[in-house]
């Protein structure tokens, strides 16, 4: 017994030794990393766990052996806020597009209902920090694509009214009015239709998202919007060169209007080397999508389920290269050296994404808060990067939308 | 004209109808007391339609349509349910599309006029709003088509505001027969029962205008709150399967519910629907000429309006009867003497039908209380029949829904 004890200490010592840059393993967590954890406000801008609401088997109420989100490792990994995505493929569009929305918002609606003790639905700054003070994880909801709204501006109040708190301005293809980062440009960004939704947005309090949109929407959507933007799942492309990420330059601009970039945990946005390697393997996160789409048709577990298999798969053929949690807090670290602490969050993509070793699931999060720290990030900073900067921006988009509300 | 004159002409009048209505048509001070002074609802108007001309505006009075916030105040309307429909042959996504759509357009025009016009989903919203001065809006789904098929929807048009659901329109669908179809369902499906439970337990009222009779006596059954017929008259009088049987009303009003009177000629007045049944030719020429006058076969608002204006044109050339106002009030007494005066209101269908002589828009409805005073209703009973009968239904669901949803 002790001396297995002995035998994992020097284990650990070596792997830490071995591992120049490793500073932590495992569930390493300080006393005082913990405790400033837990009692922020921690705040994610992506999940994908709506597609699982739909599925018999899942219950977010309960551990469930797998995927990322549910409320017991929520309250593990101290996250207490949450954009659950409204999301369907990027292909349908019109009014079954519109349809299958309504029926995500009201599941997401319907889980708030059933597990009233934990979760409570919110739509400003405030009603975070309300449920944050109660205990309870606050329930917010991105729409992750402008095909859903089908075309037609009013929509957006639909969506806002039914508690939507950001729109993606497109998903992996171009819809009616915006490019995105990985379909091939057909509006020169924005139309002229896209920028009075951005205003629209403006509004009615739905903050603008420019996660997937291409170069050109960005800087449209910069230029239109009178409130700040936020990426709600992107990372550097300094770092890793992949369409889906934002470069230095947007960066920039995106923190000089206020805006902040949501981390996306996703191995393919966050790591080079696995980045070109899968491309080499799969053809891209896109190719991928559009094989596993044929194969499963509309049901999205199977789609998560197949991506991961896959993943796992060329990764024990060494065909990709294991990519560790700690390149999560590199473009968090390379974000806030290029434009400040005030203008990086998370955007975890969990169950939505191939996430890397370490960030198996939301309870891993207290591992970023103890890297940060490590790193020599101030306590205010490291509460800004976890959930404050983002309640800022709302809060800005919230005076924005009153101001607007007051002209009409 | 004062008081004691109009008894006079009344009197000698005799029973003369022509006479009467003139001679009703001033209302005595007493009457305009009691209307001015109490809550007045219509449970259905079409005005919707015309909001989705961007163009349109609800606060300025309007030359055509029966319907505006000028006109309302003028005719002491209190509360109006603005009907939120498309012909029922269009189901499915399009159809939560479109719907969706208009209960934007209601919320629009609504808060463009805060003054003025509020939205409401209570009764005691309803009586706030007649307390600061301000017109209540509400809304309402015409037909169960709307939702496609999916209790998702439902939740979501409740998340909005509705608070009724007409479970059909002129066409079958889904889960529920129509009294104007041939009857499919033999009434309401199992699933048609699973969406009038969920009504229940959203607090949307249950809406049985426009069903068969089957599926009128499957929803009695099923249903915990009591019923409207929120635009529907008594078959007594007038033969259509639109209309209401004495036993039906009967049958309604032992449960709690409210058949709320349609002012529809063709539902109003026999000697006009056997005018209509004798010629077929009339209507077919009143179809075509809506036609020529509306060539965009989605424009509604124009077809409802001409209609009404065409139809107006054939009573003038002496091919339909003229159909007074006053007849009206023939169904408010027959349905008072059936089952006395807390089961009956009044559901207009303006700007979606044909009115009657005397009733050409809200700034008329004054001398339905003139008409109801002059014929020995009691103050209080009047009331009631003005809006206090659709505001106890709507206390009375709010209450099951908070019971069904455990909450005291």
């Amino acid at each position: 017994m002790r001396a297995a004890r002995l035998l994992a200490a020097l284990t650990l010592f070596l792997v830490v030794l071995v591992l120049p840059g490793t500073i932590l393993l495992g569930d390493d967590i300080s006393e005082r990393a913990h405790k400033l954890h837990f009692s922020s406000i921690v705040l994610d801008t992506h999940d994908d766990t709506t597609q699982r609401f739909f599925s018999k088997t899942y219950d977010l109420g309960k551990r469930n052996p797998d995927g990322h989100v549910d409320i017991p490792r929520m309250r593990d990994g101290g996250m207490n806020a949450i954009f659950f995505s409204i999301w369907i493929d990027g292909r349908t569009m019109g009014p079954p597009a519109i349809q299958k929305a309504l029926d995500q918002i009201d599941a997401v609606q319907q889980n708030v209902k059933k597990y009233p003790n934990d979760l409570v639905a919110a739509r400003t700054a405030e009603d975070v920090r309300r449920a944050h003070a109660q205990g309870k994880i606050a329930v917010l909801m991105g729409v992750e694509g402008g095909h859903m709204i089908g075309n037609d501006i009013r929509m957006v109040r639909i969506f806002s009214r039914l508690g939507a708190g950001y729109m993606t301005l497109s998903h992996f293809y171009n819809d009616e009015w915006a490019d995105s980062s990985t379909d091939k440009p057909a509006h020169n960004g924005l139309t002229d239709y896209g920028k009075e939704i951005v205003r629209e947005m403006n509004r009615q309090n739905v903050l603008v998202d420019i996660s997937h949109v291409s170069d050109k929407t960005f800087y449209d959507a910069l230029e239109v919007s009178n409130a700040p933007l936020i990426a709600s799942h992107s990372s550097c492309r300094a770092l890793c060169n992949h369409p889906r990420d934002m470069s230095d330059g947007m960066i920039k601009a995106l923190a000089a209007k206020g805006g902040v970039i949501q981390i996306n945990y996703e191995k393919s946005f966050i790591d080079e080397a696995y980045r070109t390697a899968s491309e080499r393997v799969s053809g891209g996160v896109v190719a991928v999508f559009d094989q596993f789409k044929k194969e499963c048709g509309d049901d999205q577990e199977c789609l998560g389920r197949k991506m991961t298999e896959m993943e796992k798969q060329a990764t024990a053929e060494g065909k990709v290269p294991h990519v560790s949690w700690e390149r999560i807090v590199d473009h968090i670290d390379h974000v806030a050296k290029l434009v400040g602490p005030d203008h990086v969050g998370l955007g975890s993509d969990f169950d939505g994404a191939t996430m890397p070793e370490g960030m198996e699931d939301c309870s891993k999060l207290p591992k970023i808060t103890e890297a940060l720290m490590r790193k020599g990030y101030s306590d205010d900073d490291i509460r800004k990067i976890l959930g404050g900067n983002l309640l800022r921006v709302m809060e800005q988009a919230e005076k924005v939308s009153r101001e607007m509300q007051a002209q009409n | 004209m004062g008081w004691t004159l109009r008894r006079v002409a009344v009197a000698v009048a005799e029973g003369s109808l022509l006479v009467m209505s003139l001679a009703a048509d001033s209302v005595s001070e007493k009457a305009k007391k009691l209307h001015f002074s109490s809550i007045v609802m219509d449970t259905h108007d079409d005005t919707t339609q015309r909001f989705l001309d961007p163009k349109f505006d609800l606060g300025v009075r309007h030359p055509d349509g029966s319907i505006d916030i000028p006109r309302m105040k003028e005719g002491g309307l209190t509360g109006i349910f603005f009907s939120i429909w498309i012909p029922s042959k269009i189901t499915g996504p399009e159809a939560v599309k479109r719907a969706s759509e208009q209960i934007a357009a209601v919320r629009e025009q609504v808060s463009k006029h805060p003054k003025e016009i509020v939205l409401a989903t209570t009764a005691a919203e309803v009586r706030a709003a007649k307390k600061q001065g301000k017109i209540a809006a509400l809304m309402g789904v015409e037909g169960g088509h709307m939702i496609g098929n999916d209790l998702e929807v439902l939740r979501s048009y409740a998340a909005l505001g509705v608070r009724y659901m007409t479970l059909t329109h002129s066409g079958n669908d889904e889960w529920a027969d129509s009294s104007t179809d041939k009857p499919v369902h033999n009434g309401l499906t199992d699933f048609g029962e699973d969406v009038v439970r969920e009504m229940n337990r959203l607090g949307v009222i249950v809406d049985i205008s426009h069903v068969s009779d089957k599926t009128f006596y499957d929803v009695l059954e099923v249903s915990k709150s009591p019923l409207f017929a929120t635009h529907s008259s008594c078959r007594a009088i007038c033969n259509a399967p639109r209309n209401m049987t004495d036993q039906m009303i009967k049958d309604l009003a032992a449960k709690g519910g409210v058949i709320q009177i349609n002012y529809h000629v063709s539902f109003l007045s026999q000697e006009f629907r056997d005018a209509e049944k004798k010629d077929p030719s009339i209507n077919e020429g009143i179809s075509k000429e809506v036609k020529k006058r509306c060539p965009d076969e989605k424009d509604e608002a124009c077809q409802l309006i001409e209609g009404d204006k065409i139809t107006r044109e054939y009573v003038a050339a002496g091919k339909l009867p003229k159909v007074e106002w006053t007849k009206i009030i023939e169904h408010i007494d027959h349905a008072v003497k059936l089952v006395g005066a807390d089961n009956v209101g009044l559901g207009s269908d303006f700007d979606g039908a044909n009115m009657p002589y005397g009733m050409e828009d809200v700034t008329m409805i004054p001398k339905i209380t003139g008409a109801l005073l002059e014929k020995g209703y009691s103050e209080s009973d009047i009331r009631k029949i003005l809006g206090e009968n659709t505001l106890r239904v709507m206390s009375e669901v709010e209450r099951v829904s908070r019971e069904l949803n455990g909450k005291k």
